[in-house]
């Protein structure tokens, strides 16, 4: 069955959408992240304009995310505060990232720098997960745990003021900490144009040291506020987000996001991040084969403004 | 001025007169006011009237001319394809499509071509199109433009379709053509013209009209118009359906 989508001007099978927004949804109760860099392609594929597309998507991360929340929030996976203070960065560092972008559209090669600014972190990002949680996996069969070496990065993080305990995740940092990362975080993400669950992530894992689990449910809280604020700033700004197309997605990946909220108490944390590894990866080059490959069309829109 | 006002008024005379001259040819589209509802999914309009014998027929169907901005891939480094600039386009028509019983190359010449619009060179030499710098570029670009709205269906040319009988010494032609659902709403123009000896006899237009209805117009209206009551709509449903889906998993037994 085909709808109209009013503000896209287009028409889709209702398969299409549900179907993406129950694959994606899965991956972001799995792993809390928005899943944005999975489905605004492929909308982009489906003949949805790319400016609605990415606008329309952060609507329906906003029902993926409360959804996934709510489900990890049940069995208590959701470290709140942590996630304020990463909220609190991001936001800042979101203002922080628009001011960058408006100096790199002036000086012309914006779009170059945006594309490999994304292929890098992504593949960084994977390579490091991915090899990581293969040893750990190793070290785990062969070995008792062996008492971990405080590295150099730790050290100086403990050495920082402002030491507070977060509860949840049973780690303690001084809120410097997810402030500074979650602005990192947040410039990366507003120059990209994606939500960041994808390097929020790592940042928890590796630097945070939080357990994979809580993990999850904290970044899908972050990223529900993120995205309430996107949603509102596109419908307000650029008038880019399509009501039935967001209905049809959340409609999938509410749904989905449940499914993954259980799959992954099944898992194992270093399961669930040698998946996300090999996504960001597959993912990566896809990016890169986009990038080589002669496109088979020159033109495309340019965005709404 | 007065002269012109004048020539104005003598303007519709002058066509109702060589209408009449001839009253030859007839143009009827029907479907002309396809309305956007929730299903929608394209349409069909038929266009039918009736001719003189012994003449080929060309139908045109477009939007009036507007202007478009596309972003530009090209190559970067000699590796990698990224957007390399903008192309603005002038005096192009959203839609354009061609329906004729012969190859229209074989029907016009050239000059005649340019004149009416017919065919994409045609068109091309009517685009004006920034920033290109020579003639190769122009033709390079629009023939990327055309590949571009080709693919949304929104520029066809086809030769063949039309189906023609002959009826009391004149000809009736008759053409169906699939309503692509990637046309935006708006008036579109279209026209007949009876073509002899490389030449435009005489045209004849009608009008297709495409409309938003119902829902499709409200929410289209809203986003535009109530742009934060909008956006406020949307992420309360988004929190809504997310609340709601949570809260049957939970009662469907979903947690442990």
């Amino acid at each position: 069955m085909y709808l109209y989508l009013p503000v896209a001007l287009t028409s889709i099978n209702i398969i299409i959408p549900v179907g993406l927004g129950l694959a994606v949804g899965l991956l972001s109760g799995l792993f809390g992240v928005g899943g944005g860099f999975l489905m605004t392609p492929l909308l982009i594929m489906f003949g949805i304009p790319s400016t609605v597309a990415a606008a329309t998507d952060s609507n329906q991360i906003v029902a993926a995310s409360t959804s996934g929340t709510y489900a990890h929030w049940k069995v208590g996976n959701v470290d709140f505060k942590m996630g304020v203070y990463l909220l609190i960065g991001g936001f800042i560092g979101g203002l922080f990232g628009v001011q960058a972008i408006k100096v790199l559209n002036a000086t012309g090669n914006a779009d170059f720098v945006i594309k490999m600014t994304y292929v890098l972190m992504l593949g960084i990002v994977g390579t490091y997960m991915l090899i990581e949680s293969l040893n750990s996996m190793k070290k785990k069969k062969t070995e008792a745990v062996k008492t971990e070496k405080e590295s150099g990065l730790t050290k100086f993080l403990k050495s920082l003021p402002f030491q507070t305990h977060f509860e949840k995740s049973g780690v303690t940092h001084s809120t410097l900490i997810p402030l500074l990362f979650g602005g990192f975080v947040g410039i990366l993400a507003a120059i990209m144009g994606v939500g960041g669950g994808f390097l929020m992530v790592p940042v928890m894992v590796y630097i945070l040291k939080m357990p994979m689990h809580v993990v999850v449910g904290t970044s899908l809280f972050q990223i529900l506020f993120n995205c309430i604020e996107v949603t509102f700033l596109q419908a307000y700004t650029n008038h880019n987000v399509d009501f039935i197309l967001a209905v049809l997605l959340l409609l999938g990946s509410t749904v989905g996001a449940q499914i993954g909220a259980v799959f992954g108490r099944k898992m194992k944390g270093e399961q669930l991040k040698i998946i996300l590894a090999v996504i960001v990866l597959v993912v990566t080059v896809k990016i890169i084969f986009e990038l080589t490959l002669t496109p088979s069309l020159l033109l495309s829109q340019a965005g709404g403004h | 001025m007065k002269n012109f006002k004048f020539l104005m008024l003598l303007l519709p005379c002058i066509f109702i007169f060589a209408g009449t001259a001839s009253a030859e040819l007839t143009i009827k589209a029907n479907h002309d006011n396809i309305k956007i509802d929730f299903f929608y999914h394209g349409s069909t309009v038929s266009v039918a009237g009736n001719a003189d014998s012994g003449t080929d027929l060309i139908i045109k169907i477009a939007s009036p001319e507007g202007h478009e901005i596309l972003k530009q891939k090209g190559k970067v480094a000699g590796l990698l394809w990224m957007n390399t600039g903008t192309l603005n386009l002038g005096h192009v028509p959203g839609l354009y499509s061609i329906y004729s019983t012969k190859k229209i190359e074989d029907l016009l010449s050239r000059k005649e071509m340019d004149k009416y619009v017919i065919g994409y060179p045609a068109l091309g030499r009517q685009i004006e199109m920034t920033p290109v710098s020579n003639e190769d570029e122009k033709s390079k670009w629009f023939n990327e433009f055309v590949k571009y709205k080709e693919s949304s269906n929104l520029y066809t040319i086809s030769s063949g379709k039309i189906m023609t009988t002959a009826k009391d010494g004149k000809q009736a032609y008759y053409i169906l053509t699939g309503w692509p659902y990637q046309a935006p709403p708006g008036d579109y123009l279209v026209t007949v013209y009876a073509v002899k000896d490389k030449k435009v006899l005489e045209k004849a237009e009608s009008k297709v009209s495409v409309e938003q209805v119902g829902i499709i117009k409200m929410l289209a209206g809203m986003a535009k118009n109530k742009a934060a009551l909008y956006g406020i709509i949307s992420i309360m449903a988004a929190l809504a359906a997310g609340f709601g889906v949570g809260l049957i998993f939970r009662k469907g037994g979903g947690a442990h």
